[in-house]
């Protein structure tokens, strides 16, 4: 395998000084291409293919190349790139997500429009994880923000119109804060560079990283996505769910990478937020509301290990499309209908693979990128973080246990679902290959008795019990209101670590 | 002062999209933030007694040393672009939800739409 890759690193050192020129080309492609598709209608879905497949090429020769590079355009105040191993997972995890998506929509009747903005989508994502400076990366998730608006509201009903709006109060208030946040870092640095963090006053942080997490949904200010994520149709959500809130995940990680005094922040930021989601999933009784609570806890994962957090993000996102695309096949949303009528055999089975990878067990993605994580936290997360892995095994335990039978003749979309899991499943499999030292007897075994603990809470407490948690922090005005508190909470704790020389014990 | 002047803006904006029932009137409130960020920026470029730098003639700038900052004002203009698309985009969602819930006070549209 290494000396394959080998080969081919040497084989690509040629293209090493066309990087630059191959990447600009690469960001802009999806842009024009995606403006075409007005223009030709006819070819909508082979014009998004061909992008997609480019983006696919683009990452897959990114990850053999092992070229990290940053560069900058037009000077130092400029646009700022970079290319490393880090984003590199992410941008294959964007390719490879569109990818399924559209042959999961290559046989229905999608308008042009519906194309267009998933391209679109595709384009601002894959420049927001390139982005190295806080303005290049401003206007990457705008963009990104109105391209997901116009998915969500696409269908045009006046609740999907509600949902987009509520999106886009949310997430450009926190945008405005983030501005601010930037304004001060270049004011104290002269610079937009993420390192200039270390030099910027504590409320620059609290500022800046208030936008990321409501951007990303991490933690209280992540409590918007459930209601989004649920309410848009599966493909889109499969979309929202698997990359877009990864593109304000992806900088939270780099600045923890690069400004060592915030990474504390950071790494807490990630086990508040794995707990706290995984606490409304295991109680969640709705199949997209439960994926999209537990998208919020794997957020967590990411950040609560920075070094490896695109390997976990890379299983995550295709764990969480295929799941997405599955539940829009479910005759039912409620857990408790579909517990009570067996659901067709093929389902249940893409949907067992799916949940098992992301519970952990041995054989798929899942295992590596969580035996990974686990081994990269620090002391004081590890009982909060296994807490949380034994949380998404309860939630992840009324997927594998739905009853299932031979007889139950599959709904048409378990067809288009095909090449989709063929794409993500696959991708699991062989992701699988990417860490092979985690298959030692102590990490199995320990993979093994979180998910058994996880099934036994299931079946002792869980089936039996009904809570509904209150969904008032949920309302527009609530959400807003907890961005003042979260950035009350983010100042307060930039300045603790800052007077504890960036160390939280 | 200035300064002081521009957190307000920002803080008036803020607490009128919480406060505000009424759609038409978060979306004000929302405008009014985001002009009270942008004159942040303006505000950091804006120094006394110093020239504006000239791309056309740089040695003539650099000769007479001190210069105003230009990058944050150029960097502002495409957050006055995004902002002002943003919010059309919002009025045009608002004037469709008009249809069904004409009073657009928040409480009542989110009561419809809880699943």
């Amino acid at each position: 395998m290494s000396v394959l890759t080998n080969a081919l690193a040497e084989a690509l050192t040629p293209l090493a000084e066309y990087v630059p020129l191959l990447t600009v080309a690469w960001v802009a492609l999806p842009f024009s291409i995606g403006f075409s598709i007005y223009l030709l209608p006819q070819y909508d879905r082979i014009l998004a293919l061909g992008v997609t497949l480019v983006s696919t090429l683009y990452a897959a020769l990114v990850i053999v190349g092992q070229t990290p590079q940053t560069f900058e355009l037009l000077g130092s105040f400029g646009v700022t790139l970079a290319i490393d191993d880090l984003g590199s997972y992410f941008i294959l995890t964007n390719a490879l997500v569109t990818l399924a998506v559209l042959m999961y929509c290559w046989r229905t009747e999608k308008p042009d429009f519906f194309y267009t903005q998933v391209i679109l989508l595709h384009g601002s994502v894959n420049s927001a994880f390139l982005c190295a400076d806080f303005i290049s990366l401003y206007v990457a998730l705008e963009v990104l923000g109105v391209a997901s608006f116009l998915l969500v509201t696409y269908t045009r009903s006046a609740k999907s119109i509600w949902i987009g709006l509520r999106y886009l109060f949310v997430s450009n208030t926190a945008m405005l804060f983030y501005l601010v946040g930037t304004a001060l870092v270049y004011r104290a640095t002269n610079s937009f560079q993420f390192q200039g963090l270390a030099d910027s006053p504590p409320e620059a942080i609290a500022l800046i990283f208030l936008g990321l997490s409501v951007k990303g949904g991490i933690f209280v200010s992540g409590l918007w996505l459930p209601q989004t994520h649920s309410q848009a149709e599966s493909p889109v959500s499969a979309m929202l769910s698997g990359v877009v809130v990864k593109t304000a995940v992806l900088p939270l990680v780099r600045c923890a990478l690069l400004v060592p005094e915030v990474e504390p922040i950071v790494r807490l930021l990630g086990v508040g937020t794995a707990l706290l989601g995984v606490g409304y999933a295991v109680f969640e009784k709705d199949s997209k509301r439960m994926l999209a609570f537990h998208t919020v806890s794997q957020l967590g994962f990411v950040l609560a290990a920075p070094l490896v957090a695109g390997f976990y993000a890379l299983t995550h996102g295709f764990v969480k499309s295929a799941l997405f695309l599955v539940a829009g096949a479910l005759p039912s949303r409620n857990f408790k209908e579909l517990n009570k009528k067996p659901i067709a055999r093929s389902l249940w089975l893409f949907a067992t693979i799916a949940a098992a990878s992301i519970s952990g067990l041995p054989l798929l993605a899942g295992f590596g990128a969580k035996t990974l994580t686990m081994k990269s936290l620090l002391p004081w997360q590890v009982v909060a973080m296994n807490v949380a892995a034994v949380g998404t095994a309860i939630s992840f335990a009324k997927f594998i246990f739905l009853p299932h039978s031979d007889e139950i003749k599959a709904p048409e979309q378990v067809q288009r679902l095909w090449p989709a899991m063929a794409i993500l499943l696959g991708g699991l499999l062989i992701a699988n290959g990417l860490y092979p030292p985690a298959y030692s007897f102590a990490n199995i075994a320990k993979a093994t008795a979180t998910v058994a603990a996880g099934w036994t809470i299931y079946h002792a407490i869980i089936k039996r019990l009904s809570v509904k948690l209150p969904r008032g922090p949920e309302r527009l005005e609530d959400l807003l209101g907890t961005m003042s508190l979260t950035a009350v909470g983010l100042f307060l704790l930039a300045i603790y670590v800052f007077s504890n020389g960036g160390y939280v014990q | 002062m200035i300064e002081a002047c521009v957190f307000a803006t920002v803080l008036c904006g803020f607490f009128g999209l919480i406060l505000k029932r009424n759609l038409v009137m978060k979306i004000i409130a929302m405008d009014v933030m985001s002009t009270g960020t942008i004159a942040y920026y303006v505000a950091i470029a804006a120094r006394g007694g110093k020239i504006a730098p000239l791309a056309s003639n740089p040695e003539a700038t650099l000769a007479r040393g001190a210069f105003a900052d230009p990058v944050p004002q150029a960097v502002i203009l495409t957050a006055i672009v995004i902002g002002f698309s943003i919010q059309a985009l919002m009025l045009v969602g608002v004037m469709k939800l008009a249809h069904d819930n004409p009073t657009l006070e928040t409480e009542a549209i989110e009561r419809s739409y809880r699943p």
